[in-house]
């Protein structure tokens, strides 16, 4: 289910008074898997075998690495885990995208082979919970953690509804030592749990869905050459739709984990605020970048090897870290995009010799803006369904579409100039302090009336509980 | 602390140092307040509790009656004219039964024939509404209702549940009203001029109608008397250009495609009837331009040997009140549908033969 819905308040409600109804904390643990898993099944309920098998196998595969010995077994458990986990992977999102580049390849050479239709579904979140189990078995086999004791702990941590699905990608270390002790919202959490769920909704019914998505909706599926200003609107107002989508989530999921008495990690933190990409990426998607770097980069052999090699490996993680987000080359030229930026970055820096941020304001203004633009032209890549509709839009951007038509409405113009505007100043002025640290500092009526007119504005926005645009991932 | 750190250390979250409790009751207060003014303002303005959304959830309930066989077997499917058109109490006043409301505002009706007819075992009678500038056309419909055809069996248990909850709302609560969310309100709100060729929120058609149960769905009263809000709506059906859509060639296949289904819905021993329900003003002339009657209407009825209801062949069913020229108003349409059932029940045998809840 989605959290912007009914279904889910109803949910929640339940939960939360089961959650503090005196019973054992095995019991309410019990109770929130079980929830967990309700939460999942209401999507669709045979997928939750999935998460079965992920978890049974990851459980496993854990406790045998940690008893065997020898270098071999251990490989050959560390295999058990990746083939069960990336197979179900690769069969589920990457199927048809396999199918169609061996047709294509086929084809290249002369042969023709017309693949079976694919009428498989994705499973919601599949990306997110497979590199969630797969920390957890690669700790044990690098030799980081210990496998855990408790089944009922790890069946949480795998499945643990706030996060389930769209993230953060939490680490077991970050959350399993919290199933460990019976754990009870204080009242200062669950209000500004509450409060979180609210500036989440916000930001994904109100500025996202409202605000942004008819706008990059209408410039992405026109279908035709854009001028400058619609291909531009259109990609800033995606630019702030996934934004608000994504890290609305990410809000959300904290706020609701918070209301329970469980703390989750930060996602995002004012990425249309950074100053380059390294920075872009220490403040984008968190817990994804840090997995890509923990679990393949370093691997890879990160920065130690030769200055060649550190961009190979670089490139090789952007590219699979495209390729993450969704089965089409356009994610992947995305990824590498990103890839080249950071490449780029690193040259320059090692170049100059410049570390951290420029010196003077307005050098870190003029900065922050130009790493916004060139991540505005990555997202291109990301909205596009092709690469001839990428194509169109950057044509557009640089002003040289062959005979444009107009497309966004003017009220739509001025929406998305206002919230994209607002989105970048505020992100710019919280670019060094937290959400907590500017309420603490708020007086408490201001703060109040913002809160109010927010949820005011979730509740006559309403929606009709659409997915989230992480969902697909 | 670095994060390579923070990633295997448990997390703790900071609680701002504010009065949590006293702006929590600052918001609920606010909140209260303000959604029970703005639920006093939607009444003003003629919205109702009990007028529930037309979703695709609400579709797909109506949809599922079909595919379990448990609801009289007689199902409209057609755009929005045959939707708000048709009284289905009166239809069950009439008949004994009542029928299954599928028609869709915008839609294309003919996939809708084509999934019933070669992906399903119904056998029923299907009442099909033509509206000439969409059925005549290969447009299948607007956004809102795309992928709709499968959508009630894909539907999420989250889903339905929602909607059920949603509904229970809606009965109680005016503000609801799709048409009348802030984002739309806001979208409405101001009248600017747009570029060439673009279509803005100005431009979009407000509320039409109020639903009721089964997608009982009845011209909003307050359209009727509002001229303002009718002759919006009229702008919006415009231009009015009656420029044809599809050439004859079109047409006939388009007639050919739908003749098929017809065929396997009545090799079933079900029937297959169209009604083309009125239109007026500058909209009339403009279809009779555009796809005259001859040219589409007759031609339909030929290839495909089905019985059609034109309502300019019956004079009960001319001279009706269709304030914005496209839909009857709510006392129009019990009287055309008075007027088209009896011509049915007269002339279509299996609507005698057959009793409520079994196919011939």
């Amino acid at each position: 289910m989605v959290f912007n819905s009914l279904t889910f308040v109803v949910f929640f409600a339940v939960l939360l008074l089961l959650h503090r109804m005196p019973f054992s904390w095995t019991t309410k643990k019990i109770n929130l898997l079980i929830a967990s898993y309700v939460f999942y099944a209401a999507w669709n309920p045979p997928f939750v075998i999935l998460l079965w098998i992920s978890t049974l196998v990851d459980w496993v595969v854990a406790r045998r690495l940690y008893e065997s010995t020898g270098v071999t077994r251990r490989r050959a458990w560390l295999l058990v885990s990746l083939a069960a986990n990336l197979g179900f992977l690769a069969f589920f999102k990457y199927g048809e995208f396999l199918l169609a580049n061996w047709q294509a390849l086929m084809a290249s050479v002369g042969v023709t082979w017309v693949p079976p239709e694919w009428n498989i579904i994705l499973p919601v979140g599949i990306s997110f919970y497979t590199f969630q189990t797969l920390s957890y078995t690669l700790d044990v086999y690098l030799g980081r953690s210990k496998p855990l004791n408790s089944m009922l702990d790890f069946s949480l941590f795998v499945t643990f509804f706030p996060q389930l699905v769209a993230g953060p990608i939490v680490r077991p270390g970050q959350l399993v030592p919290q199933f460990a002790v019976p754990r009870q919202a204080t009242s200062g959490q669950m209000l500004w749990g509450f409060g979180l769920i609210i500036l989440g909704l916000f930001e994904k019914i109100v500025l996202a869905d409202s605000g942004l998505a008819q706008s990059a909706d209408a410039v992405f599926g026109a279908g035709k050459p854009v001028g400058f200003a619609d291909a531009w609107l259109g990609t800033l107002a995606f630019s702030g739709q996934i934004f608000c989508d994504f890290a609305g989530y990410s809000t959300i999921a904290i706020g609701t984990a918070l209301c329970l008495g469980f703390a989750l990690p930060e996602n995002f933190r004012m990425p249309y605020a950074a100053i380059g990409f390294s920075d872009f990426w220490r403040r984008w998607h968190i817990s994804l970048s840090t997995w890509l770097r923990d679990y393949l980069y370093i691997p890879l052999g990160g920065n130690r090897g030769s200055e060649a090699r550190t961009y190979l490996n670089l490139m090789l993680t952007m590219l699979l870290g495209g390729l993450w987000h969704g089965a089409s080359w356009t994610f992947v030229v995305w990824g590498g995009l990103h890839g080249l930026y950071l490449a780029g970055e690193r040259w320059i820096r090692g170049r100059t010799g410049v570390k951290g941020d420029p010196v003077g304001a307005q050098n870190r203004l003029a900065l922050a803006l130009l790493t916004y633009l060139l991540v505005n032209i990555t997202w291109v890549f990301f909205r596009a369904e092709t690469f001839e509709g990428a194509a169109r839009i950057l044509q557009g951007m640089a002003g040289l579409a062959a005979e444009p038509v107009a497309v966004l409405p003017t009220i739509y113009m001025i929406k998305v100039g206002v919230i994209i505007a607002g989105m970048v100043t505020i992100q710019w002025l919280m670019r060094k302090r937290t959400l907590e640290d500017v309420v603490a500092r708020a007086p408490w009526w201001l703060t109040g009336l913002v809160a109010a007119a927010m949820l005011f504005a979730v509740i006559t926005t309403q929606g009709s509980g659409e997915a989230f645009i992480y969902f697909q991932f | 602390m670095t994060q390579a750190q923070a990633q295997d250390q448990v997390t703790v979250r900071e609680i701002p140092a504010a009065r949590l409790a006293t702006i929590g009751w600052l918001v609920l207060v606010l909140v209260v307040a303000a959604v029970a003014a703005w639920e006093w303002k939607m009444r003003t303005l003629g919205l109702q509790a009990g007028d529930l959304d037309d979703s695709k959830s609400q579709w797909a309930v109506e949809r599922r009656k079909v595919a379990d066989g448990v609801h009289d077997d007689v199902v409209i499917i057609g755009s929005s004219r045959i939707l708000f058109d048709t009284d289905l109490g009166v239809w069950e006043e009439m008949t004994g039964r009542r029928p299954i409301q599928l028609a869709l505002p915008g839609t294309n009706p003919r996939p809708h024939l084509k999934a019933l007819a070669e992906n399903s075992d119904y056998a029923g009678l299907l009442v099909v509404g033509v509206t000439p500038d969409i059925f005549f056309t290969d447009w299948p419909g607007i956004p809102l209702f795309a992928g709709l055809i499968d959508f009630w069996k894909d539907e999420t248990p989250a889903q339905r549940f929602g909607n059920r909850l949603w509904v229970e709302l809606q009965r109680r609560v005016a503000f609801l009203d799709d048409s009348y969310r802030l984002g739309t309100l806001i979208d409405r709100s101001v009248a600017l001029t747009d570029r060439e060729g673009v279509r803005g929120p100005q431009r979009d058609v407000w509320k039409l109608a109020e639903v009721s149960d089964h997608r009982q769905t009845t011209m909003w009263p307050r359209l009727e008397a509002d001229v303002f809000l009718r002759d919006h709506a009229r702008w919006v059906w415009g231009p009015f250009s009656g420029e044809p859509l599809l050439e004859d060639a079109d047409v006939a296949r388009i007639c050919e495609e739908t003749r098929r289904h017809v065929e396997m819905i009545r090799a079933r021993g079900g029937e297959v009837v169209f009604i083309r329900s009125p239109s007026a003003g500058l909209y009339f002339e403009s279809e009779e331009r555009g796809q005259p009657r001859a040219r589409s209407w007759e031609p339909l009825l030929r290839t495909t040997g089905a019985f059609g209801i034109h309502f300019e062949d019956y004079p009960e069913m001319r001279n009706l009140d269709l304030p914005e020229w496209s839909h009857l108003s709510g006392a129009s349409a019990t009287r055309f549908t008075r007027a088209y059932v009896e011509v049915l029940t007269r002339e279509i045998p299996w609507l005698r033969r057959s009793q409520p809840g079994e196919s011939t």
